[in-house]
C-alpha cells in the first residue's frame, strides 16, 4: 500500500517507460530498411509510432487521473461503438497486405479491432459485476460469453488472431469471476473439440500445421524460417543494434509481427530476455493490482489488461519461435502499429487508475 | 460496490502462474534456438546472405624468343544498371547512349526493365568506362575485367590462337598451354540484402586471384613478320589460294616462324577475313567459314609432298647402300613399271646421268629405279624409322597424321610413285621435321614452340624438354645428303634459292593436287643453311599458284630472299 497525494504504481510506470523506449529504439532500427525502400524515409515508421505513442501517453495520464468507476456507465456504449466500427471497416475499410483492417480519417488510419479489445475488457468487467450473484451458474457464464460473440465474429472476419485474443480475455475474466473450476475444465474440453473441427473444416488451416512442423519444405514457411534464421543468428549478445541482416528484406515486413526475431538477432539472448523481463514485470504488477483492487470491477479491469498482455506476448513469441503455427499477432509496444500502442497505453491508464486507489 | 473476494484473488493467481509458466517455457525455447540451434541457423542465414563472386585471374602473356609480347591482357569495362538504385533514369539513358555510342531506344529498354541488374554493354574501353564512372550516376555500375589482347593483330594468328568468353583458349597455343596461362580465379564473398544489393558495411571475404604464368615461345617476332610479308607478296603475285612458310632450327626443332596467309585478326576472331559479311550466312555456314579461317595449314592439312620427298627416298637408299653417288642412270623421259609408263617431268628425258645429277635434275626415273631397288618392305621400314607415319608431336592442337598406303597394298607401281613423293599425303610440318632430321646429322627432332614458363617477375618456373630424338640415319648419310642437297641449289633445280656467299641446301617440288584434271598445283621448296652445319631450315608451300607453278621458280626464291635477310640477324656468317 502506498501513501501520498498520487498513488500510481511506480514500478509499473518505470517498467512501462523502459518498455516504450526500448520498443521505439527497436522499431527505429528494424523499420529503417523497409521505410527507406517503400517511402524513401528510413524514419517513416518511427515517426508515426512516436506520434501515436505521444497521443497514447497523454491519453494514459488523462485516464489514470479519472475515477475508473465512471467507465461502468459507458461500457455498454463503448461496446456498441466497437461493433459499429468493426462493421464499418467491413464496408469502407482500407486494405493493406490483403487484409481489410483499417479505417481512414484523412492522414490518420485507425484499426477498430485494437479499440475493441479495450472496449471488451470494460464491457465484460461491467456485466460480470452486474451478474456477480449468479456467476457460479453455467447459464450465466454462457450468457456472458455469448454477449461478446458478435464482436469476436466481426473482428474474426478479417483478423482471426485478434478475435482469439478477445475470446481469450473473455474466458480469463469469467474464470476469475467464477468461484468454480469444474465448469472451465468442461469449457476447455469443448474449446479443444471446437478447434479440431474448425481446423479440419478448412484444409488451408491443416496446411498451416504442416508448415509449422516442417517450415523448410514449404514456400509459405518462408517467413517462419527467416524468423528462425534471425533468432539463431543472434547468439548470446547479438550482432549489435542496427546490425541485423535479416531485416533487410529477408524477414518480410520485419517491423510488424516478426519484430521479436530481429530483437534476438540484434540484441541476442540477453536483449530478448531483458525485453521479456519487462513484460513479466508488467504482468506481475497487473497481478498485484488485480489482487489488491478495492472492488471486483477494478480487479477485473486489471485482470483484463493482464490477460490481454500475456496472451499477446505469449502468442507472438510462440509464433516467432515456431512453437505454434503461424498467426499474425503483434508484440505490444514493440511491433509497428499506432492504434495498437495508443489503446494499449489507454488500457495502462485504466490499470493505473485502479492502482491509485488501492 | 461488489467486493473483490478471496476466490477472485486466488484465480488471478492461477492465471498469473500460468502466464509465468508459459513465458518461462518460451524463454527455454528461445535459449534452445539461440544457443543449441544457433550454429545451424547461422550457417543457413550466412548461405542466404552471402553471394560469391568470381574475380577473374589475369591470363598469362605469350612472349617471343626475345621477350616481345605477342598476347597480353587489356582492361575492359562492363557497364550495367541496377534498376532499383536509379534515381534519374532519363539522365542515365542519355548519358549512357552518348558515351557508349548506342541507340537511345536500346539503352532505354534495358534501363527501364525491372530486374535486379541489367548489362548494358561489355568490352567497353577502359577510358570510356572511367568517363562513365566519373559521371557518378546512381544505379550505374562499371566493372573492370580483363580481355585478351594481341598487339600485332594478324601476326601468327593460327599459331597463337585466341580465347573465348571465359578467358579459355579456343585454338592454337592458347589451348595447348591453357594450364600454364589461365591462372586461378579468386572469389569475393559479399553480403547482400534480400534484393541482392551488396552491403558496404559488412566486411568482404576475399580470395585473391592468381595470375597465369607467361609462356615464352621460340617464335621470333621479326622473322615471323618478315616471313609473313614475303608470303603475302608471293600470294598476291601468284594469285595463290594460300601460302605457308615455316622456319625452324633443324638442330633442336624450335620453330622461329610459322606463317599461314591469309591470317586473321586475333582481336576479332569471329569476323571473317574474306570480306564476306558473316551476317548473310547461316549459323552453320558461318561456323564452317570460321573453322576454315582458323585452320593452320602447316599442321592441320596434308598434301602430296612431291619432289621434296626425293631427299627422303635418297637418304633411305644411301643408308641401305642400294645406290652410290656415281651410279649411272639413263632417263628416256619415262620409266615403265609393270604395265604402266610413268613419265618424267622433262618430256625428252634427261639422258645419261649420275645419281648426283639425277637428284639435281629431280629426275623421276632415277628415283623410281632406286625405290624399286630398295623394295617395298625396306622402303616401309625406313618410312617408319624416319618418323613419317605418326605425328611430329608439335605443341599445337589438331595435328593431322600421314595418309599412307597399307604395306600389303603397295605394289611396284605404288612403290614407284611413293619414291618421288606421290600417292600419299603428309603435313608440311612433318616434311620440315623429317627434312631437318635427315640433314642435322641424322637425329629426329620434335618441332615445337614452347620453350619455358615464366612467373610474373620473369623468373623461370618450368623449362620444356623435348628429349633427345632417335637417330634415324647415320651421320655419314646425313653428311652425304647435306652435300647432295647443296648441289641442288648450287647447280640444279633449286638455284633460285641461292644466296651469294652462303652454302645452302634444298629441294624443290611441284605436285599436282587431286583430282589431276583440275590442273591445280602445289609448289614448294625446303632449304637449309649452312649446308654443312644447318642452323636454319625454311619451307615455303604455295597452294594453287596461277601462271608459272614450278617450285624451283616461285617457291625457292621466297626462301632465298628470307635467308638473305635473316642470316645477318641470326648471326650466320658468310664463308
Amino acid at each position: 500500500m502506498r501513501r501520498g497525494k498520487v498513488n500510481y504504481d511506480y514500478t509499473l510506470l518505470v517498467a512501462l517507460g523502459l518498455l516504450i523506449v526500448m520498443g521505439l529504439v527497436i522499431l527505429g532500427s528494424t523499420g529503417a530498411y523497409n521505410g527507406e525502400i517503400k517511402f524513401h524515409d528510413s524514419l517513416y515508421y518511427l515517426k508515426k509510432q512516436i506520434f501515436a505513442t505521444a497521443l497514447g501517453v497523454a491519453g494514459m495520464f488523462i485516464v489514470a487521473g479519472m475515477d475508473y468507476h465512471l467507465w461502468r456507465h459507458v461500457a455498454l456504449l463503448g461496446y456498441v461503438m466497437a461493433i459499429i466500427l468493426s462493421l464499418a471497416v467491413m464496408f469502407v475499410g482500407e486494405e493493406y497486405n490483403g487484409s481489410k483492417r483499417w479505417l481512414s480519417l484523412g492522414p490518420l488510419s485507425f484499426q477498430p479491432s485494437e479499440f475493441a479489445k479495450v472496449a471488451v475488457i470494460l464491457f465484460l468487467a461491467a456485466i460480470i459485476t452486474k451478474n456477480v450473484k449468479d456467476i457460479g451458474k453455467m447459464r450465466t457464464l454462457i450468457k456472458i460469453m455469448v454477449s461478446i460473440l458478435p464482436i469476436v465474429a466481426l473482428v474474426g472476419a478479417s483478423n482471426l488472431s485478434t478475435a482469439i485474443i478477445i475470446l481469450g480475455i473473455g474466458v480469463v475474466l469469467v474464470f476469475i469471476a467464477s468461484p468454480k473450476y469444474g465448469q472451465f475444465v468442461v469449457m476447455g474440453v469443448m474449446g479443444i473439440g471446437f478447434m479440431t473441427i474448425f481446423l479440419a473444416l478448412e484444409s488451408y488451416r491443416l496446411e498451416r500445421l504442416e508448415i509449422w512442423r516442417n517450415p523448410e519444405n514449404f514456400e509459405k514457411g518462408y517467413q517462419t524460417l527467416q524468423g528462425l534464421y534471425a533468432i539463431g543468428s543472434g547468439g548470446l549478445f547479438g550482432r549489435g543494434l542496427g546490425e541485423s541482416v535479416q531485416k533487410l528484406g529477408f524477414v518480410p515486413e520485419a517491423q510488424n509481427d516478426m519484430i521479436f526475431s530481429i530483437v534476438c538477432e540484434e540484441l541476442g539472448l540477453f536483449g530478448a530476455g531483458f525485453l521479456l523481463l519487462l513484460f513479466l514485470i508488467l504482468i506481475w504488477r497487473f497481478f498485484v493490482i488485480a489482487t489488491h483492487a478495492r472492488d471486483l470491477f477494478g480487479a477485473l479491469i486489471a485482470s483484463g489488461a493482464m490477460a490481454h498482455m500475456m496472451l499477446q506476448v505469449i502468442l507472438n513469441i510462440a509464433v516467432v519461435t515456431n512453437t505454434i503455427p503461424n498467426t499474425g499477432i503483434t508484440l505490444p509496444f514493440v511491433s509497428y502499429g499506432g492504434t495498437s500502442v495508443m489503446f494499449l497505453l489507454i488500457e495502462m491508464g485504466l490499470v493505473l487508475s485502479v492502482s491509485k486507489v488501492i | 460496490m461488489v467486493k473483490n473476494k478471496t476466490y477472485n484473488k486466488k484465480k488471478v493467481l492461477v492465471v498469473f502462474i500460468c502466464a509465468i509458466g508459459i513465458i518461462l517455457g518460451l524463454v527455454g525455447r528461445l535459449v534452445y534456438l539461440m544457443i543449441f540451434d544457433a550454429e545451424y541457423y547461422q550457417k543457413k542465414a550466412e548461405d542466404l546472405h552471402e553471394r560469391e563472386r568470381e574475380i577473374k585471374a589475369a591470363r598469362g602473356e605469350i612472349v617471343d624468343a626475345n621477350g616481345t609480347v605477342l598476347a597480353t591482357n587489356k582492361t575492359v569495362c562492363t557497364i550495367s544498371v541496377i534498376h532499383s538504385q536509379i534515381t534519374d533514369p532519363e539522365h542515365v539513358i542519355k548519358a549512357l547512349a552518348e558515351e557508349l555510342e548506342m541507340e537511345e531506344e536500346t539503352v532505354r529498354k534495358k534501363v527501364e526493365k525491372v530486374s535486379s541488374m541489367e548489362r548494358i554493354k561489355t568490352n567497353v574501353e577502359k577510358e570510356t568506362g572511367d568517363k562513365i564512372r566519373n559521371l557518378e550516376m546512381d544505379g550505374v555500375k562499371v566493372d573492370e575485367d580483363f580481355k585478351r589482347y594481341y598487339p600485332y593483330n594478324e601476326l601468327a594468328s593460327k599459331v597463337l590462337g585466341f580465347t573465348g568468353g571465359d578467358n579459355q583458349g579456343i585454338i592454337g597455343l592458347e589451348v595447348k598451354y591453357e594450364e600454364y596461362l589461365k591462372g586461378v580465379n579468386g572469389t569475393i564473398l559479399t553480403t547482400t540484402d534480400a534484393r541482392g544489393v551488396e552491403l558496404d558495411a559488412v566486411a568482404e571475404d576475399r580470395v585473391e586471384p592468381v595470375a597465369g604464368n607467361t609462356l615464352q615461345i621460340s617464335l621470333d617476332y621479326n622473322i615471323q613478320m618478315y616471313a609473313q610479308q614475303m608470303a603475302e607478296k608471293v600470294m598476291e603475285e601468284k594469285q595463290a589460294d594460300k601460302v605457308a612458310i615455316l622456319l625452324m632450327n633443324p638442330q633442336n626443332g624450335e620453330i622461329l616462324a610459322m606463317v599461314n596467309v591469309p591470317e586473321f585478326n586475333l582481336n576479332e576472331p569471329f569476323e571473317l577475313n574474306t570480306g564476306i559479311d558473316a551476317d548473310a550466312l547461316s549459323d552453320e555456314e558461318k561456323q564452317e567459314a570460321l573453322n576454315q579461317m582458323w585452320r593452320n595449314g602447316c599442321i592441320n592439312d596434308t598434301y602430296e609432298p612431291g619432289s621434296t620427298f626425293k631427299a627422303i627416298t635418297a637418304s633411305a637408299c644411301l643408308e641401305e647402300d642400294v645406290v652410290a653417288l656415281d651410279d649411272h642412270f639413263s632417263c628416256p623421259g619415262y620409266r615403265t613399271v609393270e604395265d604402266r609408263r610413268i613419265r618424267c617431268h622433262k618430256v625428252g628425258g634427261h639422258g645419261a646421268e649420275t645419281f648426283v645429277q639425277g637428284i639435281q635434275n629431280s629426275c623421276n626415273p632415277v628415283f623410281i629405279e632406286i625405290g624399286l631397288r630398295l623394295g617395298v618392305e625396306r622402303f616401309c621400314d625406313y618410312f617408319r624409322q624416319f618418323g613419317l607415319l605418326g605425328a611430329t608431336g608439335v605443341d599445337l592442337p589438331g595435328e593431322a597424321t600421314t595418309i599412307m598406303h597399307k604395306e600389303e597394298n603397295i605394289g611396284q607401281v605404288e612403290l614407284a610413285t611413293i619414291s618421288f613423293g606421290q600417292s600419299f599425303q603428309v603435313t608440311p610440318i612433318q616434311m620440315a621435321a623429317t627434312f631437318s632430321s635427315l640433314v642435322n646429322g641424322g637425329i629426329r627432332v620434335t618441332p615445337h614452340f614452347g620453350v619455358r614458363v615464366l612467373d610474373g617477375e620473369g623468373k623461370e618456373v618450368k623449362e620444356f624438354s623435348y628429349g633427345t630424338g632417335e637417330r634415324i640415319v647415320s651421320k655419314e648419310t646425313s653428311e652425304t645428303m647435306q652435300m647432295l642437297l647443296e648441289s641442288v641449289v648450287a647447280e640444279g633445280s633449286g638455284k633460285n634459292a641461292y644466296v651469294e656467299g652462303y652454302h645452302i641446301g634444298g629441294k624443290t617440288a611441284t605436285s599436282q593436287t587431286l583430282p589431276r584434271s583440275a590442273n591445280k598445283y602445289i609448289s614448294s621448296f625446303i632449304g637449309f643453311a649452312p649446308a654443312d652445319d644447318p642452323q636454319i631450315l625454311g619451307m615455303c608451300v604455295i597452294y594453287n599458284p596461277q601462271g608459272i607453278y614450278y617450285g624451283g621458280t616461285i617457291a625457292a626464291p621466297v626462301i632465298g630472299n628470307i635467308f638473305d635477310n635473316i642470316f645477318p640477324y641470326l648471326g650466320i656468317e658468310k664463308d
